[in-house]
C-alpha cells in the first residue's frame, strides 16, 4: 500500500500583541509628546505600541498556518487576554524590501 | 592586516615560517593594543603589588584580597568605550558581561557592579543624552536580569567626550580562599567550551578596539543576552562547588584565540583544538572567524576525565550549549585543527605575548600655556554660583541613574547609594566590604601627575569616609592614541603618580586595564585615568554615612589651598581650564586618613563626607541637602592659604573631610587633631531651612534648602527626561 | 515543617529568601528546583524574586508553564500558603492563580527604592499577625510593576477583600488602585511586588526598622497553627 504524501508549503505569519484599549500606553504617549512633537512633527496625532512576532509555518496552505499559529497563541499564552488584544497576519514573505 | 612590518616579521622569526591565513588572524587579534598591552606593559610593572592581603595581583582574570577568616574578595575593572559609543545599549551591556566572567573565572560568585561613566555635555547635545541613556539602560538591564546589585558608580561630563564614552564597569566577588581556581592543568585534560553560540559578531572588535573610531562600525557590535550569562553564572559556581573544574577563563576580547592562548600560557601547557566542534549560529565560518569572533557569553572550562561527565551534567542542569573542543598537552603550542586538517599551529607563549611597541614620550606643549591663567572675577551673586554648581550634570544628584538600577537584591547592600561616600556591602564573615570608583579627566589634562594621584586620593578618601581601610586598588587607565608622543607622556606620569601614591598609603595595585586610542574625529579624550579602591570594615560599629540631622556640629578638618585648576568652578561656571591642580601631599594625606579611621574607630563621629569636585561649598550643601536640615556655617575659621572667597569656597584640594559631631565630643576630637598637627575649623550647626555661610560676619551665601534640593536632586531627571 | 522556595532558570533572589526564612527566622526552607515534579512535603511554597527565563515575551509567562507549577498549583487548591514575590506575583498571574496583570511601570524605567505599604487584609497566612491598616517599610526593584486588571475585576477585589497591600502615600508605578499585593479569593494564594525578604532585617534598612519580616514571621506562627 503506497503511503500517503502530504505537501507542505512555506507560510510566513506575522503576529501583533497590542494592548487593549482601556491599558494606557505611557510609551506611546512619551514617544509622541516627547520626541516626534518635539521634533517638529505636528501631524502625527497618536503613537501606541505593540510587540511582533514572525513566524515561518509549514503546512498545507495559508488558513491552516493561521489557525495553528491562533491555537498556540491561545494555549501557550503568547498574548495576555487580560491586557492586549492579538492580531494575526498571513504574508506572502516573511521579509519586506526596506 | 593590523600587524606592523616589525610585528609581522618578528613574527615570521619566531615561527621560523611564514603564518598562514588563519595564524594571522588569531595573532592580530591578540597582539591588538587592547589584548596584549603592548604599549603599557614595560609600564604597568612599576605599579606596586604586593601586600599582605594580597593573594592574587595583576596579570590575571581578577585581583584577590584576603579579607581574613578564610575569606576572600575579588575586584576586576573592564571598558566598552568604542563598542558603546557605536551602541550605547549593547556596548554597555556586554561591557558589564565580560566583568562579571572574569571574577566567575577565579571562582568567586560577583556580588556587586560599579560604573564609572563619561559622556560629552548632555545639555548642549542630544546625541551625549542619546549615548547616556543608553549605557545606563544597558548597564541596568544586563546587571539586574543578573541579579547583581550595581551599587555605585560615578559620572563626568566634559566636551572632550564629545560623541563619545568612556564606559567603565567594575566587579567585586566573594569566596572562600581554599575554591579560588588556579588554573593548573594535565596531559589530556578535556577543554570544554560553554555558553552562547559563536557567531560573527564583534570580528575585529578587538583591534576595533586599537583603532581610531572614524566611522560607525556596526559589525563590531555584540549583542547581550543577560538571562545566558545568569545560567553560566550559577553552573559556574556549581562546577566549582563541586570541584569539577581545574581551570576557568571566560572569552573576551580576541575570542578563541586570546583565551585558548593565554590559557595555555598559563598553565605551561599545550591545548589542541578542532574547531569543527564549537557550536556556531551561522553556517560557512571560516576558521579564522571561529577563532576571533567575539560572541558574548561564553566560558571555557578545563577538567579532568573524571570529573567530564560532572561538569556536563551540570552544563545540562542549566540548558546550557557547549562543545568539548579540545585537551591539554604536553607540548607548549596552540594547535586548531579544522575536522583533521590543522589550521594553526604556533607556541602558546608567543601567540599571548606581544612584542613590545617601543612608545616615544614628550612633554606636550599645551601644559605649559595651561599652567597660567587669568583667574576670572568673583561673581557678584554666590548664590548663584552655588545653585548653578549643584546643578552641573558631573555634580548633581545621579538618583536618576541608580534608581533604574537594581541596588538591593543579594541583601548585602547596607549603605546604598545616595546616603554615603561609597556604598557599603556585609560580607558572610561579619565584615563589611567597599569599593570606589573615581575619575578626574579636567584635573588630568592640566597636570597628569597629580590629576592622577589626586583620582588616586579620592577614592581612599570615599573610602574611608565610610569607614573603611583602604587594602587593594584597580586602575584602568584611559588614553587617546599611545603612538602620539605626547598622549603616551601623560600615561607615563598617570603610572608614576599612581606608583608613588600607592607605596605610601601601603595599597598595592591588584589588576587593571590599559585602553588606548579613544579618539574621534574631534581628537584625543583627555587623560582618563580611573582608580578603585577596595575597603575593608572590620566591623558594623564602624560604618558611617554622609547623612546630618539637626542640632549636629560640623567641622572641617584638613587644608583649603588656592588650587582651582580642573575645578569645576573654573570650569563649569566660567569656562576656564588651566591653573593650578589640586596636589596631593602623599605622607600628609595618609597620616589624615588613619586619623580620620581613628575618629571614626573610636565612636567620635557620627557622619562623614570627603571634599572633593566643587570643593567645600559643594560637599556642605550636599550634606544639608541629604539631611534636609541647613546651616549657619562660618568659613572664617577654615584652615587656608586662600586669598578670595571663590577659591575658599571652590577649591578642590584633597585631604579634606567634614564630620558632624555631638557637641560634647568636641573637646577630645580637637585634642586629637592638635595632637596630630591637623587642621580643623569649626563650621557650624545643622539647623533651619537656609543654607548660609559668612565670612567674617560678612553674608556670602544664603539659598533656601528647597532650592538646593530642587537644583542638586531634580537636575538630571530634568535635563533627560523633559529636556 | 518545611517551606519550598522554588527555583527557576534566571531566579535571583531566592537566596535571599533563604537566608530569612533559614538563618534570620529559623525555620526550614529549602530550595526546588522548577524540574521538580512533586512539592510532597512542603507545607507552604514560596515564588522569589528575579527574572525566571530573562523575562522573555513576558515576564513570568515561561515559567508559569515550568513543570513544578502543576504542583504550586496543586498546594494551592489544597489551601496551602503560596507567597510570589515580585516576580514570583507575575508568574501566579500569569499561572491563573491570581487574577489581573503586571505590565511595564508608568515610567517605563526599573524603579528601585523604599516605599511604604499598607496592610488592607489581615486574613492571609502572611499577614494575619499584622494589624489592618499597619503601614510597612518595604523596597520595591521592579521594570513591570504596574497591576491592572479590568473594572469588573478591581471591583470583586475590593469586595472580597482581595487586596493585601496597598501604596502608601506612594505610587512607584501607577498600580491601578495603588495595589501592591492581592490573594486569591480563599487567601491562601498571595502576590506581592515589593520584596518582604529585603524589609526584614535592620541592617539593610535605611531607616532603620525590620517590619517587613513580619510577613515570614506570620506564615510561620500560620503553620505551626496548622500542625
Amino acid at each position: 500500500m503506497l503511503n500517503k504524501v502530504t505537501f507542505v508549503t512555506k507560510h510566513y505569519v506575522r503576529v501583533v500583541i497590542e494592548n487593549k484599549p482601556y491599558i494606557n500606553d505611557p510609551e506611546g504617549e512619551t514617544i509622541l509628546k516627547d520626541l516626534i512633537s518635539k521634533g517638529g512633527y505636528t501631524s502625527i496625532k497618536s503613537v501606541r505600541t505593540a510587540k511582533m512576532l514572525s513566524m515561518e509555518v509549514e503546512a498545507k496552505d495559508s488558513k491552516e498556518a493561521e489557525t495553528i499559529v491562533r491555537k498556540l497563541c491561545d494555549e501557550l499564552r503568547i498574548y495576555n487576554p487580560v491586557v492586549s488584544n492579538c492580531r494575526i497576519e498571513v504574508l506572502d514573505t516573511l521579509h519586506v524590501k526596506g | 592586516m593590523s600587524l606592523t612590518q616589525e610585528e609581522f616579521d618578528y613574527l615570521k622569526n619566531e615561527l621560523k615560517r611564514q603564518p598562514n591565513d588563519v595564524e594571522l588572524s588569531m595573532v592580530e587579534a591578540e597582539w591588538s593594543e587592547h589584548c596584549s598591552y603592548k604599549s603599557s606593559k614595560p609600564y604597568l610593572k612599576l605599579l606596586p603589588s604586593e601586600g599582605k592581603r594580597v593573594i592574587v595581583g595583576p596579570g590575571y582574570d581578577a585581583g584577590v584580597l584576603d579579607v581574613g577568616d578564610g575569606y576572600v574578595v575579588t575586584v576586576h575593572i573592564e571598558s566598552h568605550n568604542h563598542p558603546s559609543a557605536v551602541e550605547p545599549y549593547g556596548g554597555a551591556a556586554t561591557g558589564v558581561g565580560g566583568v562579571i566572567r572574569d571574577i566567575l573565572s577565579m571562582g568567586t560568585r560577583p556580588i556587586a557592579i560599579f560604573d564609572a561613566l563619561r559622556f560629552g555635555s548632555i545639555e548642549k547635545s542630544s546625541h551625549n543624552k542619546w549615548l547616556f541613556k543608553n549605557v545606563v539602560r544597558g548597564i541596568a538591564d544586563y546587571g539586574n536580569c543578573l541579579g547583581i546589585p550595581t551599587v555605585a558608580g560615578e559620572v563626568e561630563f566634559d566636551d572632550s567626550f564629545e560623541r563619545y564614552c568612556l564606559v567603565d564597569v567594575a566587579s567585586i566577588g566573594m569566596g572562600k580562599k581554599e575554591d579560588i581556581v588556579t588554573s593548573r592543568a594535565d596531559n589530556d585534560d578535556y577543554v570544554v567550551l560553554a555558553g552562547g553560540s559563536t557567531g560573527r559578531d564583534g570580528i575585529h572588535g578587538a583591534s576595533f578596539a586599537s583603532k581610531v573610531l572614524e566611522e560607525e562600525n556596526r559589525s563590531a557590535v555584540q549583542i547581550p543576552d543577560p538571562f545566558l550569562e545568569k545560567l553560566i553564572l550559577e553552573a559556574t559556581m556549581e562546577a566549582i562547588e563541586a570541584r569539577c573544574v581545574k581551570a576557568v577563563k571566560d572569552l573576551g576580547g580576541g575570542g578563541l584565540s586570546c583565551c585558548l592562548s593565554e590559557t595555555a600560557d598559563k598553565i605551561g601547557k599545550g591545548i589542541n583544538v578542532d574547531i569543527s566542534k564549537v557550536h556556531v549560529r551561522e553556517q560557512g565560518m571560516t576558521p579564522a572567524e571561529v577563532m576571533i569572533s567575539e560572541s558574548q557569553e561564553r566560558m571555557l572550562y578545563v577538567t579532568d576525565g573524571t570529573n567530564l561527565n560532572n561538569l556536563l551534567s551540570i552544563l545540562d542542569k542549566y540548558e546550557i550549549s557547549y562543545s568539548v573542543i579540545g585537551k591539554v598537552k604536553d607540548h607548549h603550542n596552540l594547535v586548531v585543527r579544522h575536522n583533521s586538517h590543522v589550521v594553526a599551529d604556533m607556541p602558546a607563549s608567543l601567540v599571548a605575548n606581544a612584542p613590545l611597541a617601543n612608545r616615544i614620550a614628550k612633554k606636550p606643549a599645551y601644559l605649559e600655556k595651561l599652567a597660567n591663567v587669568n583667574k576670572p572675577s568673583i561673581p557678584k551673586d554666590l548664590n548663584d554660583a552655588l545653585l548653578k554648581t549643584l546643578s552641573n550634570p558631573t555634580i548633581a544628584s545621579k538618583r536618576w541613574v541608580y534608581q533604574q538600577y537594581d541596588h538591593e537584591v543579594g541583601i548585602r547592600t547596607v549603605v546604598k547609594p545616595g546616603y554615603g561616600d561609597a556604598s557599603v556591602l556585609r560580607l558572610d564573615n561579619g565584615k563589611f566590604v567597599t569599593f570606589k570608583l573615581d575619575g578626574n579627566s579636567k584635573h588630568c589634562y592640566i597636570d597628569p601627575y597629580n590629576g592622577a594621584v589626586g583620582c588616586f586620593a579620592e577614592a581612599c578618601r570615599n573610602v574611608v569616609s565610610v569607614g573603611a581601610e583602604p587594602i587593594g586598588m584597580v586602575d584602568h587607565l584611559q588614553f587617546g592614541s599611545p603612538e602620539d608622543a605626547e598622549i603616551f607622556w601623560t600615561f607615563v606620569e598617570t603610572i608614576k603618580g599612581i606608583s608613588n601614591y600607592s607605596k605610601v598609603m601601603n595599597v598595592p595595585c591588584v589588576g587593571g586595564k590599559v585602553s588606548f586610542y579613544n579618539e574621534t574625529d574631534n581628537g584625543p579624550i583627555k587623560p582618563s585615568p580611573i582608580i578603585g579602591v577596595v575597603g575593608l570594615i572590620e566591623d558594623a560599629s564602624h560604618i558611617r554615612n554622609s547623612i546630618i540631622k539637626e542640632n549636629d556640629t560640623l567641622l572641617i578638618i584638613g587644608l583649603t589651598k588656592d588650587e582651582m585648576g580642573g575645578s569645576e568652578y573654573y570650569e563649569y561656571i566660567h569656562g576656564i581650564t588651566g591653573g593650578n591642580v589640586p596636589k596631593v601631599d602623599p605622607s600628609l594625606d595618609c597620616k589624615v586618613m588613619r586619623v580620620m579611621l581613628d575618629l571614626i574607630k573610636n565612636n567620635m563621629v557620627r557622619s562623614v563626607h570627603d571634599c572633593s569636585k566643587g570643593g567645600l561649598a559643594i560637599a556642605l550643601s550636599e550634606m544639608c541637602v541629604g539631611g534636609n536640615i541647613g546651616i549657619d556655617a562660618t568659613l572664617t575659621h577654615v584652615p587656608n592659604e586662600c586669598s578670595r572667597i571663590d577659591d575658599l569656597l571652590f577649591s578642590e584640594s584633597h585631604s579634606r573631610f567634614i564630620v558632624s559631631i555631638e557637641e560634647d565630643e568636641f573637646t577630645s576630637i580637637t585634642n586629637l587633631l592638635e595632637k596630630q598637627e591637623i587642621p580643623y575649623g569649626t563650621l557650624g550647626k545643622a539647623q533651619g531651612n537656609s543654607i548660609r555661610f559668612t565670612y567674617n560676619d560678612k553674608n556670602i551665601i544664603n539659598v533656601s534648602v528647597d532650592k538646593a534640593v530642587d537644583a542638586w536632586a531634580n537636575t538630571l531627571e530634568r535635563l533627560i527626561e523633559h529636556g | 515543617m518545611k517551606v519550598g522556595i522554588v527555583v527557576f532558570p534566571g531566579s535571583n533572589c531566592d537566596k535571599d529568601v533563604h537566608h530569612v526564612l533559614r538563618h534570620v527566622l529559623h525555620t526550614d526552607a529549602e530550595f526546588v528546583w522548577h524540574k521538580r515534579e512533586s512539592l510532597n512535603g512542603y507545607n507552604a511554597v514560596i515564588l522569589p524574586g528575579g527574572f525566571a527565563y530573562g523575562d522573555r515575551l513576558r515576564a513570568g509567562v515561561i515559567a508559569a508553564f515550568s513543570p513544578i507549577m502543576k504542583e504550586v498549583k496543586r498546594l494551592a487548591g489544597e489551601g496551602k500558603p503560596v507567597l510570589g514575590v515580585c516576580n514570583g506575583f507575575q508568574i501566579l498571574v500569569e499561572s491563573g492563580l491570581l487574577p489581573g496583570a503586571l505590565i511595564k511601570n508608568n515610567s517605563l524605567k526599573f524603579v528601585c527604592r523604599w516605599t511604604n505599604i499598607v496592610v488592607e487584609s489581615n486574613r492571609t497566612p502572611f499577614t494575619h499577625a499584622l494589624k489592618p491598616k499597619q503601614v510597612i517599610n518595604i523596597p520595591v526593584a521592579n521594570q513591570e510593576g504596574r497591576y491592572v486588571a479590568d473594572p469588573k475585576t478591581l471591583e470583586m477585589l475590593e469586595h472580597n477583600n482581595q487586596i493585601v497591600f496597598r501604596y502608601h502615600n506612594d505610587d512607584p508605578n501607577g498600580s491601578a488602585n495603588g495595589i501592591a499585593g492581592i490573594s486569591n479569593e480563599e487567601g491562601n494564594v498571595v502576590g506581592m511586588m515589593p520584596h518582604p525578604e529585603r524589609g526584614s532585617e535592620s541592617i539593610l534598612s535605611p531607616f532603620g526598622g525590620n517590619d517587613a519580616v513580619m510577613i515570614f514571621k506570620s506564615l510561620i506562627d500560620y503553620m505551626d497553627e496548622q500542625k
